[in-house]
């Protein structure tokens, strides 16, 4: 039997075949491939809510099919998700969660203009509203719409405030937030985990700039750090030490739970730690407060976020609509499970109960203050639409804070050393945009 | 002899007549198609890509289109960053101290495990584990151990007065670190050194005990230059590690407290993966580059120098 030689032509065919099997793979969706299925990709669990909402809006359109990818949200998760979309993945929808990642994304052409949709939609007005900002426009195109409100608000531990025979506070002040801590603070707890962040309060949105420079010559950012530093200094506050060597920041619910301190200043998406008590077992309620005012100002620390846009790439535009519109409208009930209160305020008071604070709401949480504080203020929200070197900005203030609450930097000099980087990276970005 | 040319020759003629493949180069790239694909593709394309970004001002989101060229601007912008200059002090003392510290301790251990020891298989296979754990148990493990409060290290430390913060301090952030890189690396250095000790010359040492030369003489005259060439393949190597060092500090201590322990690794990463800076990214690292091959080069033309003239 005769075998057959290979020609230069037959291999290089044979290698490009091979490149071809293996790149084209690799390039393609999350269903492999550009499909007719509206891609939509989120950093929620689709367990946590998503997977829900996609069930519903199938049901309502039957024309329409959906699948959820998540993208976890951190640095390798959003340049995941970054690269698809610059890679020409099949994506119709999906969610920016932080201010640096909405600027570049919006500002590099990845995001749909949708005014003329939402101008188009009575539903949907207040996302026009520039004053309290619920969406993200530039150059007055609507960009992105929030699909969340996140208040922040303080938790109390309710048997240990009981014991210390403490009033739960209606309104405050960052001083009485202090005083309360400290009569808070046992020989084994501390009062708080940290405080609000005191220059928010007082300066509202954008509030690290001003102008075409940073606005850290506010004296309100001193006066945080300095308060910080003291409460740590006094043990009223959870000694950074601890935060950074045990990496509490991301594990904060743990030592709540763990009745290592008393007063917790969060937000909404904290509360499905506290109604789970066989996964996070604890045998005390919450009672919930608002965040202190500073200076007679009460901006809250929360904002308008979990963004939803649309790739202007996408071939499906009207169904991927059809979808944003579902989810801000009405679709959005199976997000309460994780914490995320709609934006639009869609739903019912008691959904928000049942949903955001378990079967036993009863059992864990005081429902007079949840009332009170959540579902009857109109918190003060904003979300930041400044972003010129937001990243480098913040990773300054975190360092920052940190050196000044180890007790290793004065507040004073911390402050500057934040407000000569941050007036560096505004002008290095703003001199390349 | 002529029965094998026989053979050769027959074997020959079957391959070129009976079985119809006649040789060819392009037959060999086939074969070796899929390692040069992913060679082409994971390495030669992003090197390529890597020194023309770094000529450019690019954030990833918007494309190959918002790629601009902006010359050398990136390398007068390093030349002029402070960030860059910090990260540079810390790595080269990061490197300066794990490096001789891991090399010295992991000869010393080499030479002990040398030995007719009880036991000595078992106790090579404990010093090398170190090497080969994963980086985030080691990390984790550390992290425990080094606890300011609870930790088992500052528990011993406390009996002589010393109550060090490592990760959550700025000034014992960077030791800790390099104690973790150390304790990482003398075990593999022990195996290295233990296998070219089995390769030392036997007759010198006995013509050195028959001249009645003390241990210290015969090591300087004998062991020392016969580990010379594995001394500087292992400073070479751990120097091109310790600088690329990346995935405890990602994971520990995420360049802090402050900028305590931000090395050059780290700060291209925050560079180019927080700040989406990827041409400036792309310069820091071609500059790294450099330098790295640089003291690369030095450490081993220096101790190759020292090994002829020994």
């Amino acid at each position: 039997m005769r075998r057959k030689s290979f020609s230069r032509r037959e291999v290089l065919a044979g290698l490009g075949a091979g490149l071809a099997a293996a790149v084209v793979p690799g390039c393609s969706g999350a269903d492999g491939g550009q499909s007719g299925a509206l891609q939509v990709w989120g950093g929620v669990p689709a367990a946590s809510g998503p997977g829900d909402v996609v069930k519903a809006f199938q049901e309502k359109f039957p024309q329409y099919k959906a699948n959820y990818t998540r993208f976890v949200n951190d640095d390798r998760g959003n340049l995941k998700l970054d690269t698809a979309l610059q890679g020409g993945v099949d994506i119709d929808v999906y969610f920016t969660y932080t201010q640096s990642a909405m600027a570049l994304r919006a500002g590099s052409g990845l995001a749909a203009d949708l005014t003329d949709r939402v101008k188009a939609d009575p539903d949907l007005q207040v996302f026009l509203d520039t004053e309290q900002p619920r969406s993200y426009i530039e150059d007055g195109k609507v960009k992105a719409l929030a699909t969340a409100r996140e208040p922040f608000f303080v938790l109390f531990n309710e048997k240990l405030r009981q014991q210390a025979g403490v009033e739960l506070p209606e309104t405050w002040t960052i001083e009485d937030f202090r005083a309360t801590a400290k009569r808070l603070t046992t020989g084994t707890t501390y009062g708080t985990y940290t405080l609000p962040d005191v220059a928010r309060i007082a300066l509202g949105p954008n509030y690290w700039y001003d102008g075409d420079r940073s606005n850290f010559g506010d004296p309100h950012f001193e006066q945080g750090f300095r308060l910080g530093r003291e409460m740590i200094a006094d043990g009223t506050a959870f000694p950074w030490t601890e935060v950074l060597s045990r990496h509490l920041d991301a594990y904060q619910q743990n030592s709540f739970l763990g009745e290592e301190f008393h007063l917790w200043s969060t937000a909404p998406f904290n509360l499905r730690y506290l109604y789970d008590a066989k996964k996070y077992p604890h045998d005390f309620k919450v009672s919930f407060a608002p965040p202190p005012t500073v200076d007679g100002k009460d901006w809250n620390g929360g904002s308008y976020s979990n963004f939803i846009m649309i790739n202007p790439k996408s071939p499906k535009f009207e169904a991927a609509w059809a979808f944003v519109k579902f989810w801000l409208t009405e679709g959005a009930t199976p997000m309460l499970k994780g914490g995320k209160m709609p934006a639009l305020g869609t739903v019912t008071e008691e959904q928000l109960v049942s949903g955001m604070l378990g079967k036993e709401p009863e059992k864990y949480f005081d429902l007079d203050s949840f009332r009170r504080v959540v579902l009857e203020s109109d918190p003060k929200l904003a979300a930041d639409t400044r972003l010129a070197g937001f990243p480098e900005i913040n990773l300054a203030v975190e360092q920052q804070r940190d050196l000044c609450w180890l007790g290793e930097k004065d507040p004073g000099a911390a402050i500057r050393e934040v407000r000569r980087l941050a007036d560096a990276a505004i002008a290095r970005n703003e001199r390349r945009s | 002899m002529a029965t094998a040319t026989v053979v050769a020759a027959g074997t020959k003629a079957r391959t070129e007549q009976g079985s119809g493949i006649r040789p060819s180069g392009w037959v060999g790239f086939l074969f070796i198609a899929p390692n040069l694909l992913g060679v082409i593709a994971f390495t030669l394309i992003p090197l390529v890509s890597v020194v023309l970004l770094a000529f450019t001002d690019w954030n990833l989101v918007s494309g190959l289109g918002g790629i601009t060229f902006n010359g050398i601007d990136n390398f007068v912008a390093i030349a002029r960053d402070p960030g860059f200059w910090h990260a540079i002090g810390l790595t080269l003392v990061y490197v300066a101290v794990s490096v001789p510290l891991t090399v010295v301790l992991g000869l010393g251990l080499g030479i002990a495990l040398n030995r007719p020891l009880p036991g000595r298989a078992v106790l090579r296979a404990i010093f090398f584990l170190p090497y080969i754990v994963n980086v985030v148990a080691v990390g984790m493990t550390w992290l425990m151990l080094m606890n300011p409060k609870a930790g088992l290290v500052n528990q011993v430390l406390d009996a002589f007065g010393i109550q060090p913060g490592w990760f959550a301090s700025s000034h014992w952030a960077l030791p800790a670190l390099i104690v973790m890189a150390v304790w990482s690396g003398v075990g593999y250095c022990s195996l290295i050194y233990l296998s070219a000790l089995q390769d030392a010359p036997g007759q010198l040492y006995e013509a050195a005990d028959i001249d009645g030369a003390s241990a210290w003489a015969k090591f300087r005259v004998i062991t020392w230059p016969s580990l010379l060439p594995t001394t500087i393949f292992l400073m070479v190597t751990l120097i091109i590690g310790a600088s690329q060092g990346f995935g405890l500090i990602a994971l520990i201590t995420a360049g802090g407290p402050g900028d305590a322990t931000t090395t050059i690794s780290y700060y291209m990463y925050q560079t180019g993966f927080q700040f989406y800076r990827f041409g400036y990214a792309s310069a820091i690292g071609l500059v790294t580059f450099v330098g790295v091959l640089v003291l690369t080069l030095v450490t081993w033309r220096a101790q190759r120098g020292r090994a002829l003239n020994d």
